[in-house]
């Protein structure tokens, strides 16, 4: 009977890791983390009215879905997702009880998750949702208005935060004027997609960081076929694209976090596909209908053609792979991949030296990238239940208390978190910690409103990155404190580029319009097929003219009219 | 048999059976309605907007309808006839096998496939195609440019039929064993003394005995013309085969639960499930008339 039971335990355990294999990244989370420590203020003890930390005279309960990641073990013993550290803190502070009604992973599940509570209007009392689900329920007249609770119960830093960010966060949730949501904000290094090189494969070929497309390319094939690995074979991946379901290009929906994307080849190109630009007339236009983005098509269609662009790329299960086994050279993502896939990579071969440049150039020499919203996630209320107020001072509570709470317990287990970040939380740290190191500036010196993990970073980083301090590849880092490393790798080697100049793009809009919630799906199918079989080789180049005809026909210049109207407002 | 209390007691054990098929299957069928409305989960199905054809309508504008109708009877044709005819054929060559515990180990390994889940297999088939997978190292091995087969729209129905015949081939051979099992051995020894070979022995003795079964089994698996395999194709397949891959369930996946179109999916499905109707009372009439099989 044991027996049988440890053979059960063995298949659990394979299974979660095929499922994980399959399920992680893409939506990985970004972990770049919420933001603002106590507001040092703390809020003097109110009357009755309207206290963002007030705590409640009866326990008030919440109904909640919440997204987990299967593989997460840091829950002590005896702890669930429904009481913990932070279950418990939220219970004491506030007299608040958490209840979760259902549970699915992180990404495409919890999504489908929602859409079927969306469907069967069986919401929870609290939930997270994206901008397409947060239209539908408004549509579908499911959410309760919070304008008001807002105005009353927002903390005055995350009031702060929303505010940095010029209207666009608070744009995302308004529907005629109210407040239907609360919208998070992330730092804006999620959106920059960088270029991550591996830096000992240029220097064993003796060859330069690439600055242009051409360069690029000239590399990718260097490290395709001189074995820069050395293992005689010719096994090397020149440049990662996205896996199977994983996008080509990040897009105005889905603005940021497109790790494995091809994002900056196309923006060397200035072409911004799947964004919503100004063009020539002031009226806005589509991205990806745009003729540079057929140059760009032209020049990844060549590169694939050439072997330098990885051949199996929408297809692999998982585009990861080979940069932890060594054997790719470049891809492209955000400031964070020293939280992964680097960590595994490095454990693999501890000398493999990834790198990240603000490259490569576009014709004028400047590096132009497309920016994302802050906002992209939003905790919506159920309409009907009592206590919206609820979701705010739970946010309230998560940021004022965060520098306080020991995260070796994942933060994904506070009830229905959304991050809330200062837009330049990354660029700021790194110039803190490089004071720190060069002496001019204390730990202690850093305890500033907003920069929450600063003092903690701070802190850590003499012991975790070596001298020189002005050199940051590989064998000048302390890898044994791998939490440490990870956010520091990502903060000094990722954020370097976010310091260098750029010409920022962003779109128009981030948001759907009402066309595009029964047309948009059709639309992106047509583009994802046409722009994956011009790069991949299965259709002729001159398809694009094609889905530029079709896209305008099957009411993508109705859409474009919608937008323009959306954008005057 | 006349005992009424005797009776009644088989009545109350069917009683699962029917509370599990109005639960899930008759009383879903209310939703069906959403094709015919703008449907609005807040609404729900009794007050959301009514717009009649105004979903089919659409479906048949869009270029995607032609496409996933055609795969879906294409895949769907390609695998009832592959699945009728290699057990058939694996089964009479197994059956003339002598000896016995060799055929029991056949037997066994050609079945354990069909246990696997498509989840799995899936992963494990995209490894078997990859570019540095097996397949084409035996490619390159004999000298062929090695193939990106999973992008290849124009390969990707037979590996879908292939690989799903493939898996089930050997469930269906155990289907056609036991129909020969139930021909009378006395008929093989008249032949045999009558002077037949081994191969007249098998085309006018163990062929005509299990006719029946094959024509069955033929007619029935009509009603699945439009089944092509939601969970092998949504496992397999990728935006670059979507002309040719893409299948009516997994388009209405996508409509459905990905992209929150309710109605238009429903439409589509209702459709599927029209068509599919019609296919069942066919091969049931067929079943009546040429294999002697009744339910009613």
């Amino acid at each position: 009977m044991k027996a049988v039971k440890k053979i059960g335990f063995i298949c659990i355990a394979i299974l979660m890791v095929v499922v994980t294999a399959c399920g992680s990244n893409n939506n990985s989370k970004s972990p770049s983390p919420a933001a603002d420590s106590k507001d040092g203020n703390k809020v003097t003890e109110q009357p009755a009215a309207a206290d963002p930390f007030g705590k409640y005279k009866d326990p008030v309960t919440i109904r909640i879905g919440q997204g987990i990641d299967p593989t997460d073990k840091s829950l002590p013993q005896g702890d669930t997702p429904e009481n913990n550290q932070y279950t418990r803190h939220i219970k004491e502070q506030l007299n608040v009880d958490t209840k979760i009604v259902w549970q699915a992973s992180k990404g495409k599940d919890y999504d489908q998750k929602v859409n079927l509570a969306i469907a069967s209007d069986d919401l929870p009392d609290l939930v997270i949702v994206n901008d397409a689900q947060l239209r539908q329920m408004v549509k579908a007249g499911q959410l309760a208005d919070l304008s008001e609770v807002f105005d009353q119960y927002a903390s005055p830093a995350i009031k702060g935060i929303i505010e940095k960010t010029e209207g666009r966060a608070l744009e995302a949730v308004n529907f005629d004027g109210k407040m239907m949501a609360l919208p998070n904000v992330t730092a804006r290094g999620d959106a920059v997609h960088t270029m991550w090189i591996r830096q000992d494969w240029l220097d064993k070929l003796k060859l330069e960081v690439p600055k242009t497309v051409d360069e690029l390319a000239a590399v990718a094939k260097a490290f395709v076929e001189q074995d820069p690995d050395g293992n005689n074979q010719k096994d090397t991946i020149g440049i990662s694209g996205p896996q199977a379901g994983g996008k080509i290009h990040a897009n105005f929906i889905t603005s940021s976090n497109n790790t494995f994307g091809l994002d900056p080849i196309f923006s060397a190109y200035l072409a911004y596909p799947g964004f919503w630009l100004e063009g020539k007339d002031g009226k806005p236009v589509y991205g990806s209908i745009q003729p540079e983005v057929k140059d760009a098509l032209a020049k990844l269609r060549e590169m694939y053609a050439a072997g330098l662009i990885d051949r199996e790329m929408s297809i692999r299960k998982d585009a990861a792979e080979p940069v932890v086994a060594g054997k790719s050279g470049i891809f492209f993502g955000p400031f964070w991949m020293g939280y992964w896939p680097l960590p595994d990579a490095i454990k693999n071969d501890p000398t493999a030296n990834w790198q990240a440049y603000a490259l490569p150039l576009d014709k004028n020499g400047e590096y132009s990238p497309h920016m994302a919203t802050p906002s992209s996630q939003f905790l919506a209320v159920r309409k009907g239940y009592e206590h919206p107020e609820v979701a705010l001072k739970l946010l309230n509570l998560l940021v004022r208390d965060e520098a306080t709470f020991d995260v070796s317990v994942t933060l994904d287990h506070y009830p229905v978190r959304i991050v809330y970040a200062p837009v330049d939380e990354i660029e700021f740290t790194l110039q803190s910690l490089q004071e720190v190191l060069a002496g001019t500036k204390k730990p202690e010196d850093l305890n500033i409103p907003g920069y929450k993990l600063l003092v903690d970073d701070a802190n850590k980083v003499t012991k975790t990155k070596l001298e020189p301090y002005d050199k940051n590849d590989i064998q000048y880092w302390n890898t044994d404190d791998m939490g440490a490393w990870s956010r520091l790798y990502s903060i000094f080697v990722g954020g370097k580029p976010l310091m260098e100049k750029r010409n920022e793009v962003y779109s128009l809009t981030y948001s759907q319009t009402k066309t595009m919630e029964s047309r948009w799906a059709n639309l992106e199918k047509l583009e994802t097929e046409t722009f994956l079989k011009i790069i991949m080789g299965a259709a002729p180049l001159e398809s694009f003219d094609m889905f530029v005809e079709d896209w305008k026909k099957q009411d993508g210049d109705k859409v474009t009219e919608e937008v323009a109207e959306a954008v005057k407002k | 048999m006349t005992n009424r209390g005797f009776e009644k007691h088989y009545y109350l054990m069917l009683l699962p059976g029917m509370v599990w098929l109005i639960l899930f299957s008759l009383v879903p069928m209310l939703g069906i309605v959403m094709a015919f409305q703008d449907f609005n989960p807040g609404l729900g199905i009794f007050k959301s907007e009514w717009i009649g054809l105004e979903n089919f309508k659409y479906m048949f504008l869009l270029s995607d309808s032609k496409t996933i109708m055609f795969n879906t009877i294409y895949i769907a044709v390609l695998k009832i006839i592959g699945n009728l005819l290699v057990p058939l054929i694996f089964a009479l060559m197994l059956n003339e096998l002598r000896v016995i515990v060799m055929k029991r180990w056949i037997q066994t390994i050609v079945y354990l496939p069909h246990f696997l889940s498509w989840v799995i297999l899936s992963g494990i088939l995209l490894d078997v195609f990859a570019f540095k997978g097996p397949v084409n190292g035996m490619l390159t091995f004999f000298g062929v440019e090695p193939i990106l087969f999973l992008a290849r729209a124009d390969l990707f129905p037979y590996i879908v039929v292939g690989s799903d015949v493939w898996k089930e081939f050997g469930f269906n051979t155990i289907i056609y064993l036991a129909a020969l099992t139930s021909i009378n051995p006395a008929l093989y020894e008249a032949a045999a003394i009558d002077g037949a070979t081994r191969l007249q022995r098998l085309r006018f003795v163990t062929v005509p005995g299990i006719t029946t079964t094959i024509v069955l089994l033929a007619v029935l698996s009509l009603g699945n013309v439009l089944n092509a395999g939601f969970d092998q194709i949504f496992n397999m397949y990728n935006p670059l085969v979507y002309s040719t891959g893409d299948i009516i369930d997994t388009w209405v996946y996508r409509a459905g639960l990905q992209n929150l179109q309710f109605s238009l999916a429903t439409a589509m499905g209702l459709l599927k499930s029209v068509v599919s109707f019609v296919l069942i009372v066919i091969s049931y009439y067929l079943a009546s008339r040429f294999a002697n099989y009744r339910i009613f």
